[in-house]
């Protein structure tokens, strides 16, 4: 199940699988698109950073893509470990670690980090608020005609213009 | 891909997608700023959850959301969420009954 790249599809590809089709079984169409992938595989190598410089990278990343493009940003729980390495671990008997990944990429260039179970608290605010400063050109509710559907809307929802009336 | 609607029952898919498989599970964000357009989506590469969205309000939930999901990968499956945000707990832990009251 191949499909070529186009522009939802996450740069590089989408799965690991795709790159391990024989190239004399593909079509002129997937020929192509995996000549695509190899070119962009070549340019696009991934970095693995410590944790604030991928938040600091993060955020230039998002301040690059403001006028256009956009900012995938990948979470996934891995041990980091190859297949072989887990099943020596396994039958050793030692717990295999796992660590959250994340990733993220404006289409040029890959970032990644890999959080465990210690720093995730830490990280994880900094990540909220770097999203919450730049994720700024959604929409907000604002609906000022009628006042009365707001007040309602304002006890099931959250905003950020809502000011507290007291009862 | 169809998108779902409701903000809860994307959630509760994706953690149950997650539980199920946290092997191959994977959460990804999307965000085009010159859109103003914000595409969630969580697959275990045979199923795929996606939810998208152009509010600010839901942005606010998303965070929730990556917290729930720091917190699965980072610990495990079987972490109790209702510490991230009182969320349905996997394990019932029994409450505790102090023995007379503090003074």
């Amino acid at each position: 199940m191949h499909r070529p790249p186009n522009k939802f599809s996450p740069p590089g590809g989408f799965r690991r699988a795709d790159h391990q089709i024989p190239y004399l079984l593909c079509d002129s169409r997937e020929k192509k698109s995996l000549q695509c992938l190899r070119i962009c595989k070549e340019y696009s190598s991934e970095v693995l950073l410590q944790l604030d410089p991928f938040l600091n990278e993060l955020t230039s990343m998002f301040e690059k893509s403001k006028e256009k493009g956009s900012v995938w940003v990948t979470l996934k729980r891995s041990s980091l470990k190859s297949k072989l390495q887990k099943r020596k671990l396994s039958s050793a008997g030692e717990s295999i670690e796992y660590r959250c990944l994340i990733r993220a990429t404006d289409a040029k260039k890959t970032i990644s980090t890999s959080v465990g179970a210690k720093d995730h608290q830490r990280f994880q605010a900094s990540y909220a608020t770097i999203l919450k400063a730049h994720m700024t050109a959604l929409k907000k509710r604002e609906r000022k005609d009628r006042k009365k559907s707001t007040e309602a809307e304002k006890k099931q929802g959250t905003s950020t213009t809502t000011k507290p009336k007291k009862l | 891909m169809v998108y779902i609607v409701s903000w809860d029952e994307f959630v509760d898919r994706s953690v149950q997608l997650f539980r199920a498989d946290p092997e191959s599970t994977r959460y990804v964000v999307k965000y085009r700023h010159c859109d103003g357009k914000l595409v969630l989506k969580v697959t275990d590469n045979k199923e795929c959850l996606k939810f998208k969205t152009d509010q600010a309000q839901e942005a606010k939930k998303m965070e929730k959301l990556n917290n729930i999901f720091f917190t699965l990968m980072a610990r495990g499956p079987d972490v109790d969420l209702s510490e991230v945000t009182g969320k349905e707990p996997m394990e019932t832990q029994p409450t505790k009954k102090g023995r007379g009251r503090k003074q």
